[in-house]
C-alpha cells in the first residue's frame, strides 16, 4: 500500500510511526503505524479528513510532538533519540515552519521576525540570501512594518521568509493557507512552489484544500492514522476526485468499525 | 446558587487556582497592613492605659503645678490644704525618674513604661490600693528599696540583694532590696522603686517643694466641691479631681500614641494603594483573558448587567476571603512587629494583643470595597465589547489613547516640581507642607504619565541591560514596552516603595552628615560623657571625670527651658567656659560670659531684637525671673540651641533636683595619651553604669547608630511594601505568560531553548522593575531634597545623597525583578511548542 518514494534522497522519513492517545478501551490511534519518505527538493502535501492524523504526522515529523513508537528521521538524525534541548536546536537549525495563524511576534518588525530564528541561534544572517528571499517574496517595502500593520497574506509571506531565511533542510507548513483568501493563498503557495523549484527547498504541508494540494509534487492521503493513497503531480480535480473516493472508504470503514 | 451567572462566577474562581491565589494574596497583603497597624497601636494603648488607669485611685483632689517641669508645690501649702474643711488625708508625693540596676549591673529595661522612685506610705496613709508584699517588707531605712514584682523578676533581684539605683540629681546610690510587692497596675515594663519617705524626699525634691499633693475628703464634700475649695485657697496651683487627673493622663497617652497610629496607618494606606494597583492590574488582565468567555455569555443572552455582576461577584468573594485572611495575617504582623521591636531593644511594654471590632470592620470594608471597585472598571470595559467582536478576535486589546492622561500628568508634574522647589526655599511646617503637596502632585503625575514614560525609559534601559542578550534581549525589551499601562501599573508599586525608601535614605544620610559636621566644626573637646536620653549624665559623673589625670577641663552642657518674652524656649547653660569646649561662630561681642551674662544665637537676636548689651528678662519654670545681659551673638548652632547661660546663671536658674547635663565635654592636656585617658575616664565613671565615654569619632558613630536604628524600623515597614510590589510583578508576569502562550509556543517551535525563554522573562521583569525603581528613586531623591531643605533650621543643614545606597537599591530592584520572574519564567519555559498551533 505505502509506496516508497525513491527518486531522490529522503529529507524526512517516518518509520512505523504510531501515536496513541489514552490506554485500553478508550485508546485512540492517531497514527497507526505510518511509514513514509519525504524526498529532498520535493513539495509534498499531506491530506485527509479531520481526525485522520495528518496534523499529528506533521507535528511528529517536525519534532513538535513525540510519537508513541516508531521513529522519525530528519536527514540522518533520529528524532526519537534527541533530548528536548537537541530537538529544539534541530528545529531551530534544520527546520522551517509556516503556521496557519502566521504566529509572528507582534512587537517585532517584519525583518526582525524574519531573522528571529537566526538571531535566537546567534547565527550570522546571510545578507545576500536574505535580500534574495525578501525581494523574491516582495517584502522589500514592508520590512519595517509590524505584523499588525500587514495584511494576512503579507504576514504569511513574512512567515515564509522566516522559514526560508535559515535555509533549513525542510519546511513544514500547517494549513499555511487556512486563514487566507484565495488570492493570498495563491501567492503563498507560489512562494512555496518557487522555493522548491528555484532554491531546491524541501516542503511538506498539511492541507485540506485540493487547490493548495495541486501545487505539490506529491499528495499523501491519510485516513484513520494510516496512509491510504498517494498521488504524483496532482491537479486540483484529481485530488478532489481521490478525496471523494476515500471519503466513502472511510465512511464504510467507520461503519464497519462501529458494527464490531 | 441556582443563578447561572453566579455559577459561572464561582466556577471561574475555582477553575483558575493560581490566578485566584495571586489575587487573594494582593488583598491579604493590603488588609494585613491596615489590621496590623490597628492591632499594634490598640495593644500599646491598652497596655499604657492599664498602667495609668489607677494613677489617681482613691484621690479626690490632686494639687500640682501648672507647668510640668516646675519645682512643685511649696511645702508650706501642705498645711494650708490640711487645714481646709472636709479634708481627711493629705499625701504629699515625692517621686522622680530612677534607673534600677539588675543583678548584673545593667539597667532594668522598661520598654517605654515609666520607671519611678517614690515614697513608701503605710496603708493608713495610702489613698489607692496599698501594695501587697509578696516577699520581704517595706523599706525602713535609707538605702532600702521595695521593688515591684515584675521589675524584680526582670532584674533577677530578690529580697536582701544589693544593687544600685541611679537618679538624675543624686547620681548613684547603693541600695538593698527590702521587699518585693505586687500592685494591680504592674504590667508592661513598669519599674517602681519605693524608698522611705525621708529618702524619697531627699532624692526627688529640693526640700522646699513636693511634686504634688493628693487629698482625700472625709465624705462631707464631693471631689468637685473640694477641688473648688482648694483652688480658691491656692490660686497659683493646678487643682484637679482624681477623675480629671486620670482623664488627663489617658489623653496624654493617646496623644503620644496617635503619632504612631498615624504613622502605621500611613504605611497601611501605602500598602493598600500598592495592593489596589495589583488587584486592579490582575482583574484587568483576567477580564482581558476572559473576553471570549464573557462574549459567549453575552451571545447566548446574558445581559451586560449580568456579566458585570458575575465579575463583581467574583471580586466580592476574592475580597472577602482575602480580607479575612488579611486580618489574621495582620494580627500575626502586629505580633511579629512587637517581637522585632523587642528584639531590637527598642522595647515597648507588652500586653495581650487587642483585636477590636472596629479593626475587623475597617479591614473587611477596605479589602472588599477596593477589590470590587478594582474589578468593576475592567468588567465594565469588558461588557462594552460587542459579543461577536470579542469571540472572533484573538485578542481585542482596546488601545485607548494615553494622550489625555499624559497631558494631565505633565501638568501635575509641572505643578509638583514648582511646589517642591518653592517649598524647599523655606523652612518649617508651612514649607514642608508645600513640599508635601508638590510631592503628591508629582506622584499623581507619575501615576498618570508612567505609561507614556515606559516606552522611552524601558527602551533606554533595554539598550543598556538587554543589548548583550541579542535577540532574547530585544524580545524582552519589546515585551516590557508592549503594554505601557500594564508595565506602568506593575512598576508603580515598586516606584512607591523605593520612593519612600529613598526619601528616608536621604533623611538618614543628611542627618548623619549634619551631625558629623556639627561635631567636626562645633566641638573642640576630645572626649565626652553621655547618659540615657531621659536622664542625661547622672550627677557626680562630671566631677568624677574632671578628676581623671590628663583631663584639663570638664564642662557640662545643660538643657534649660525658660520663658523669654511670651515664648517657651530651650537653650543651654554651661558649667564652664563655652569657648574652651565648643567653637561658636561669633558675629558680635565675646563668647566669654560670667554672672548674669548670656550669649544668643543670631536667630534669637533677630526674633527678640537683641544686641550686645541688651537685657533680657528670663523666667524659669518656678516663675523666678532673672535679668540677663547679652554679651555676644553667635551663628545658629545646634549643640547649644537658642542661647547660652553662664555657670552662675545655671546655679540660680535651674533647681538642683532637675540638674543633669545632657553631655559633659572633656578637654585633655596636650601630648597626653588618649588611650590612658580613656581608661581613666572609664574607671572613674564605671560606678554610674549608664555613662558612656566617647571620643569624637565614637560620638559620631553613636549618633549614626541611633539614626540607623530609627531608620531600620522604617525600612522594615517599607520592606513589606516592597514585598507587595514584588508579588505584583510575579502576578503580572504570570498572567502575561498565560496570555502569550501561543507566542511562546511559536518561539519554542522555531528553536528557542527553554533557558532562552526563561531568560527572556527574567529580562522583561528586570526592565519593568528597574523602570519602576528609577522613577521611584528620582522621586524619592527630589522629595528628600525638598523635605530636608525645609528642616535646615532643625539641624539638617547638609543634604547628602547616599549614592552608594541608591546604587544598591537600583541593583537590588534588578535582582528583585529577576527573582519575581523565576516562577513565571519556569512556567513559560514549560510551554510546549505545540501551543503555537493549538486552537485559540
Amino acid at each position: 500500500m505505502e509506496r516508497m518514494s525513491s527518486h531522490s534522497a529522503a529529507a524526512a522519513r517516518a518509520i512505523n510511526l504510531k501515536k496513541i492517545y489514552g490506554t485500553g478501551e478508550t485508546a485512540v490511534h492517531a497514527l497507526a503505524g505510518v511509514t513514509a519518505d519525504f524526498a529532498a527538493g520535493e513539495f509534498t502535501a499531506i491530506m485527509g479528513p479531520s481526525g485522520s492524523g495528518k496534523s499529528t504526522l506533521m507535528h511528529c515529523l517536525a519534532g513538535l510532538d513525540s510519537a508513541t513508537s516508531g521513529s522519525v528521521l530528519i536527514g540522518d538524525t533520529d528524532l526519537t533519540s534527541l533530548s528536548d534541548k537537541q530537538m529544539t536546536q534541530l528545529r531551530r537549525d534544520r527546520i522551517g515552519f509556516v503556521f496557519q495563524a502566521f504566529n509572528l511576534v507582534p512587537t517585532l518588525t517584519a525583518l526582525e521576525n524574519i531573522t528571529l530564528p537566526l538571531d535566537i541561534a546567534g547565527r550570522k544572517v546571510d545578507r545576500d540570501w536574505l535580500d534574495t528571499v525578501v525581494s523574491r517574496l516582495g517584502l522589500g517595502e514592508r520590512l519595517d512594518h509590524r505584523p499588525g500593520e500587514l495584511s494576512g497574506g503579507q504576514q504569511q509571506r513574512v512567515a515564509c521568509a522566516r522559514a526560508l531565511a535559515g535555509r533549513p533542510d525542510i519546511i513544514f507548513g500547517d494549513e499555511p493557507t487556512g486563514n487566507l483568501d484565495s488570492r493570498s493563498s495563491g501567492e503563498v503557495l507560489s512562494i512555496l512552489r518557487a522555493s522548491v523549484d528555484e532554491f531546491g527547498q524541501t516542503v511538506v504541508i498539511v492541507t485540506h484544500d485540493p487547490t493548495a494540494a495541486s501545487y505539490a509534487d506529491r499528495v499523501v492521503f491519510l485516513a484513520d492514522g494510516s496512509i491510504v493513497d498517494e498521488l504524483r503531480d496532482p491537479t486540483a480535480d484529481a485530488v478532489l476526485d481521490r478525496m471523494k473516493r476515500f471519503d466513502t472508504t472511510t465512511t464504510v470503514s467507520a461503519a464497519e468499525y462501529a458494527a464490531e | 446558587m441556582s443563578n447561572p451567572i453566579t455559577k459561572v462566577a464561582l466556577r471561574n474562581i475555582a477553575a483558575h487556582k493560581v490566578r485566584l491565589l495571586l489575587t487573594v494574596l494582593s488583598v491579604v497583603l493590603g488588609t494585613a497592613f491596615v489590621t496590623g497597624s490597628f492591632v499594634f497601636t490598640d495593644t500599646l494603648q491598652r497596655t499604657f492605659d492599664s498602667i495609668f488607669a489607677d494613677v489617681a485611685k482613691g484621690v479626690d483632689v490632686r494639687v500640682g503645678t501648672e507647668q510640668s517641669g516646675a519645682s512643685g508645690v511649696p511645702v508650706q501649702d501642705i498645711d494650708v490644704i490640711a487645714a481646709l474643711p472636709g479634708v481627711k488625708t493629705v499625701v504629699p508625693a515625692y517621686s522622680g525618674g530612677v534607673i534600677v540596676l539588675d543583678s548584673e549591673g545593667a539597667a532594668i529595661q522598661t520598654g517605654g513604661a515609666p520607671a519611678e522612685g517614690s515614697a513608701y506610705l503605710p496603708p493608713d496613709r495610702t489613698l489607692g490600693d496599698p501594695e501587697t508584699f509578696v516577699a520581704g517588707g517595706p523599706p525602713v531605712a535609707a538605702g532600702q528599696i521595695a521593688l515591684n514584682a515584675s521589675a524584680a523578676t526582670r532584674g533577677d533581684l530578690a529580697v536582701g540583694d544589693t544593687t544600685k539605683v541611679l537618679t538624675a540629681s543624686h547620681g548613684i546610690l547603693p541600695v538593698t532590696v527590702s521587699g518585693i510587692y505586687d500592685i494591680e497596675t504592674d504590667t508592661g515594663g513598669y519599674v517602681g522603686a519605693l524608698f522611705t519617705e525621708q529618702q524619697a524626699r531627699d532624692l526627688f525634691t529640693d526640700g522646699r517643694h513636693v511634686q504634688y499633693v493628693d487629698v482625700a475628703s472625709d465624705g462631707s464634700v464631693s471631689p468637685d466641691e473640694l477641688r473648688d475649695e482648694v483652688a480658691a485657697a491656692l490660686p497659683d496651683l493646678k487643682v484637679q479631681t482624681g477623675a480629671e487627673v486620670t482623664e488627663d493622663v489617658k489623653s496624654d497617652v493617646e496623644q503620644a500614641l496617635s503619632f504612631l497610629n498615624y504613622f502605621l496607618l500611613a504605611f497601611g494606606a501605602i500598602a493598600l494603594l500598592v495592593g489596589t494597583f495589583i488587584i486592579y492590574n490582575t482583574f484587568s488582565m483576567i477580564v482581558a483573558q476572559r473576553l471570549r468567555e464573557l462574549a459567549l455569555l453575552r451571545a447566548i443572552g446574558a445581559s451586560r448587567q449580568q456579566v458585570g455582576r458575575s465579575v463583581t461577584l467574583e471580586a466580592l468573594v476574592v475580597g472577602l476571603v482575602g480580607s479575612a485572611l488579611g486580618i489574621a495575617a495582620g494580627v500575626a504582623l502586629a505580633y511579629g512587629l512587637r517581637a522585632a521591636l523587642n528584639a531590637a531593644d527598642i522595647g515597648l511594654p507588652s500586653g495581650p494583643l487587642q483585636l477590636a471590632p472596629r479593626t475587623v470592620i475597617i479591614a473587611l470594608l477596605i479589602g472588599v470595597v477596593v477589590t470590587v471597585v478594582s474589578a468593576y472598571a475592567p468588567a465594565r470595559r469588558a461588557t462594552k465589547v460587542p459579543p461577536v467582536a470579542a469571540m472572533r478576535e484573538e485578542s481585542t486589546a482596546t488601545v485607548e489613547s494615553l494622550r489625555l492622561r499624559t497631558i494631565v500628568g505633565a501638568v501635575a508634574a509641572v505643578a509638583g516640581v514648582v511646589g517642591v522647589v518653592i517649598g524647599a526655599q523655606g523652612t518649617g511646617g508651612g514649607a514642608a507642607a508645600t513640599v508635601g503637596v508638590g510631592a503628591l502632585a508629582l506622584i499623581l503625575a507619575v501615576l498618570l504619565a508612567a505609561p507614556a514614560l515606559s516606552k522611552p525609559i524601558v527602551g533606554a534601559l533595554g539598550a543598556v541591560f538587554a543589548r548583550p542578550f541579542g535577540a532574547i534581549g530585544r524580545l524582552a525589551r519589546t515585551n516590557a514596552a508592549r503594554n505601557p499601562r500594564r508595565t506602568a501599573a506593575t512598576a508603580f508599586a515598586l516606584t512607591l516603595g523605593l520612593m519612600l525608601v529613598s526619601v528616608i535614605a536621604v533623611f538618614g544620610a543628611s542627618a548623619k552628615s549634619s551631625v558629623n559636621t556639627l561635631v567636626d566644626t562645633g566641638v573642640k573637646s576630645e572626649f565626652m560623657l553621655t547618659g540615657p536620653q531621659m536622664m542625661g549624665v547622672p550627677a557626680g559623673a562630671e566631677a568624677a571625670a574632671a578628676g581623671v589625670p590628663g583631663v584639663t577641663e570638664a564642662v557640662g552642657v545643660y538643657g534649660v527651658q525658660a520663658k523669654v518674652g511670651d515664648d517657651d524656649e530651650f537653650g543651654a547653660a554651661m558649667s564652664g567656659p563655652v569657648d574652651n569646649v565648643l567653637s561658636l561662630d561669633m558675629t558680635a561681642g565675646t563668647e566669654r560670659i560670667a554672672g548674669d551674662e548670656m550669649l544668643v544665637s543670631a536667630d534669637t537676636a533677630d526674633k527678640h531684637g537683641l544686641q550686645v548689651g541688651s537685657t533680657v528678662p528670663m523666667t524659669n519654670r518656678d516663675g523666678d525671673t532673672v535679668e540677663t545681659t547679652v554679651a555676644g551673638i553667635y551663628e545658629d548652632n545646634q549643640v547649644v540651641g537658642l542661647w547660652v547661660l553662664s555657670p552662675e546663671m545655671l546655679d540660680r536658674f535651674v533647681p538642683a533636683a532637675a540638674r543633669a547635663p545632657m553631655v559633659v565635654l572633656l578637654n585633655t592636656a596636650d601630648g597626653s595619651d588618649p588611650e590612658t585617658i580613656r581608661t581613666g575616664l572609664e574607671d572613674a565613671t564605671k560606678q554610674f553604669v549608664v555613662v558612656q565615654v566617647l571620643d569624637r569619632e565614637q560620638f559620631k558613630g553613636q549618633q549614626a547608630a541611633q539614626i540607623d536604628t530609627l531608620l531600620a524600623v522604617l525600612y522594615g515597614l517599607l520592606a513589606l511594601a516592597v514585598v507587595i510590589a514584588i508579588l505584583g510583578i510575579v502576578n503580572t508576569l504570570a498572567l502575561s505568560v498565560v496570555e502569550r502562550r501561543r507566542e511562546i509556543g511559536m518561539l519554542r517551535a522555531v528553536g528557542m531553548q527553554r533557558a532562552q525563554v526563561r531568560r527572556t522573562i527574567y529580562l522583561e521583569s528586570l526592565l519593568i522593575a528597574v523602570f519602576g525603581a528609577v522613577i521611584g528613586l528620582v522621586l524619592g531623591l527630589v522629595f528628600g531634597w525638598g523635605f530636608v531643605r525645609t528642616l535646615a533650621d532643625q539641624g539638617l543643614g547638609e543634604i547628602t545623597v547616599p549614592w552608594i545606597q541608591v546604587l544598591a537599591m537600583l541593583i537590588g530592584s534588578g535582582v528583585v525583578g529577576v527573582l519575581a520572574a523565576l516562577w513565571p519564567g519556569a512556567r513559560a519555559a514549560k510551554t510546549p511548542p505545540l501551543e503555537a498551533i493549538a486552537d485559540v
